[in-house]
């Protein structure tokens, strides 16, 4: 990977006894949008608030643009916008009011924020005071804050947390759209993978601490087998037949057992080789593994 | 440069805020208090300066009680306002020195007490000019010594600068207003055992009272002042390290 925008260097960090961030090393590359994936409590908040300086690492580097976050926080945080967990809003102030007060401590040109208004499709209700907004709302505006300074890199942590569906829709399509209009990078943490799939070209997955994956979506989906699930009488007898023959099979049930297949012709060969065998077969069906699944079984496979 | 910024956005947050409207409202009950002890004295004795009686009397109460409040309470809406939305991160997820943002909050802090300090000197020299119409006997008090009330106002408000420094550390340190007020009533509830003693000279939450006690004026005057500037940078310095959960 060239150049990466983010990379972390086995960032650590601790709260108590408890290890909430434990040796990560972090590589997203520039451009295109980065799914952050883990389980709730799985540290991805507080790899982001380490990302962004909030905290500090027990141990370990930050490093944003091939440049040290600690040594050059305020330069490099100038080409970064974030938004972490909910937004952080002014309720007596409107949307351009709370805009303002960003756009003052930025000390950034009064016509960014009708631009970042205008992305997030909050024109309307700029002057509305905030705490009229809906969650959505509130969300989009959180979105605006982080756009306001027209940043290279993007941090949305869980943005779509606590929408309903429309909210979701539209909180996706909006990130969606962000990397081809502006050629920035989102870095997009979410604990719900079917959410991220859909627009992420990286994916992270995070669980306990530590990285289980970390690669491209292809690469993810090239992770992803079919499974052959079988009915069979003399279940030992059969799992002992297709291990001798080198398929890997894991008991089900009573009388069931699954087979790592990759195809129809995988359950052709299986069948034959059991009914060979003398063995009575009732139940043979075909199903893909999900990258939810994938997912699943890394958290999984950690946990264990 | 940053910290110009940090403070022109804090202007904004102050717009439709209670923090704006209680610099006005504790200046004038003191007044009003001001009025109804002219209003029941009975008699004012001949020569009686109404001046320098009621501008002491006015500070007085101001010092002991209704600012070091109002400190607790403007602290605790100009920075509770950061910790109800969790603006904290928001704040400092931006390419702005936390220090800037620190000093920011003293400052604004700063200038409501002595708006509000200066409203009260107004208020009381309002008082005492309807006290001059109302009692034929006040009618040749002199004229109205400004200077001194200007003196006086700057000299309370600097004494007040080292309760406003352990205010502003105590408010942006917790969120609510039960410890940041707690501390504030604490404070002034122990100034009235303090008073007397001898460690009283150098209670925070006196020395804006000592300014009028004799031979403490020197010693509450450096203490307020400079114990402010220690005490903003050693909460600040605590304030730059804080890991934001």
């Amino acid at each position: 990977m060239e150049n990466p925008l983010i990379e972390t260097r086995d960032l650590t960090r601790r709260f108590g006894e408890q290890l909430a961030v434990d040796s990560l090393n972090l590589s997203v590359p520039a451009a295109g949008v980065y799914g952050f994936l883990g389980p709730n409590g799985a540290g991805k908040t507080t790899a982001i608030r380490m990302l962004l300086g909030l905290i500090r690492p027990n141990a370990g580097e930050v490093r944003l643009f091939g440049q040290p976050l600690l040594a050059h926080r305020n330069s490099l945080m100038r080409r970064v916008g974030a938004l972490v967990e909910m937004p952080s809003l002014y309720p007596h102030l409107t949307g351009r009011e709370n805009l303002e007060v960003t756009r003052r401590l930025l000390g950034a040109p009064r016509e960014l924020i009708d631009l970042a208004l205008e992305i997030v499709r909050l024109t309307k209700d700029a002057n509305r005071r905030v705490r009229e907004y809906s969650l959505g709302m509130r969300q989009r505006a959180g979105l605006a804050l982080a756009l306001l300074n027209k940043p290279d890199l993007l941090i949305l942590d869980e943005p779509t947390n606590g929408l309903d569906p429309a909210g979701i829709h539209e909180m996706r399509d909006l990130i969606r759209r962000l990397p081809g209009e502006s050629g920035l990078t989102v870095f997009l943490s979410s604990h719900l993978l079917s959410e991220v799939e859909q627009i992420a070209s990286h994916i992270g997955i995070i669980h306990e601490g530590h990285l289980l994956f970390q690669g491209t979506l292809a690469e993810l989906q090239a992770k992803q087998q079919s499974e052959l699930t079988v009915g069979v009488k003399q279940l030992d007898q059969a799992i002992e037949c297709l291990k001798r023959a080198g398929w890997t099979v894991q008991k089900r049930a009573e009388e069931m057992l699954s087979v790592s297949a990759s195809s129809s012709e995988d359950a052709v060969r299986i069948n034959s080789l059991l009914v060979d065998h003398r063995l009575d077969v009732f139940h043979l069906a075909l199903a893909q593994v999900s990258l939810e699944d994938i997912f699943l079984t890394l958290t999984r496979e950690r946990t264990a | 440069m940053s910290l110009l910024r940090a403070l022109h956005a804090e202007v904004l947050k102050l717009k439709r805020t209670l923090a704006f409207r209680v610099v006005f409202v504790l200046p004038l009950l003191v007044a009003v208090l001001q009025f109804f002890i002219v209003w029941r004295t009975k008699k004012f004795p001949a020569g009686f300066d109404l001046w320098h009686t009621m501008g002491t009397n006015s500070l007085q109460v101001w010092a002991v009680f209704m600012m070091p409040l109002l400190i607790a309470l403007e602290t605790a809406l100009l920075n509770g306002i950061e910790h109800s939305d969790r603006q904290w991160k928001h704040i400092f997820a931006l390419p702005v020195p936390r220090h800037a943002v620190y000093f920011s909050k003293v400052v604004v802090a700063q200038v409501l007490i002595l708006i509000s300090t200066a409203i009260l000197a107004l208020l009381t020299i309002v008082v005492g000019i309807i006290a001059t119409h109302l009692r034929p006997e006040l009618a040749n008090v002199g004229p109205i010594p400004f200077g001194w009330f200007a003196k006086y106002t700057v000299l309370v408000w600097a004494a007040s600068w080292l309760i406003i420094a352990i205010h502003t550390w105590i408010s942006t340190r917790w969120a609510g207003f039960p410890i940041p007020l707690g501390a504030g009533i604490g404070g002034t509830f122990f100034a009235l055992f303090a008073a007397s003693a001898s460690v009283g000279k150098y209670y925070p939450w006196l020395l804006p009272m000592n300014l009028f006690v004799d031979g403490r004026f020197k010693a509450a005057l450096v203490l307020g002042i400079a114990g402010g500037l220690v005490a903003t940078l050693v909460g600040c310095m605590e304030f730059v390290r804080r890991d934001v959960i």
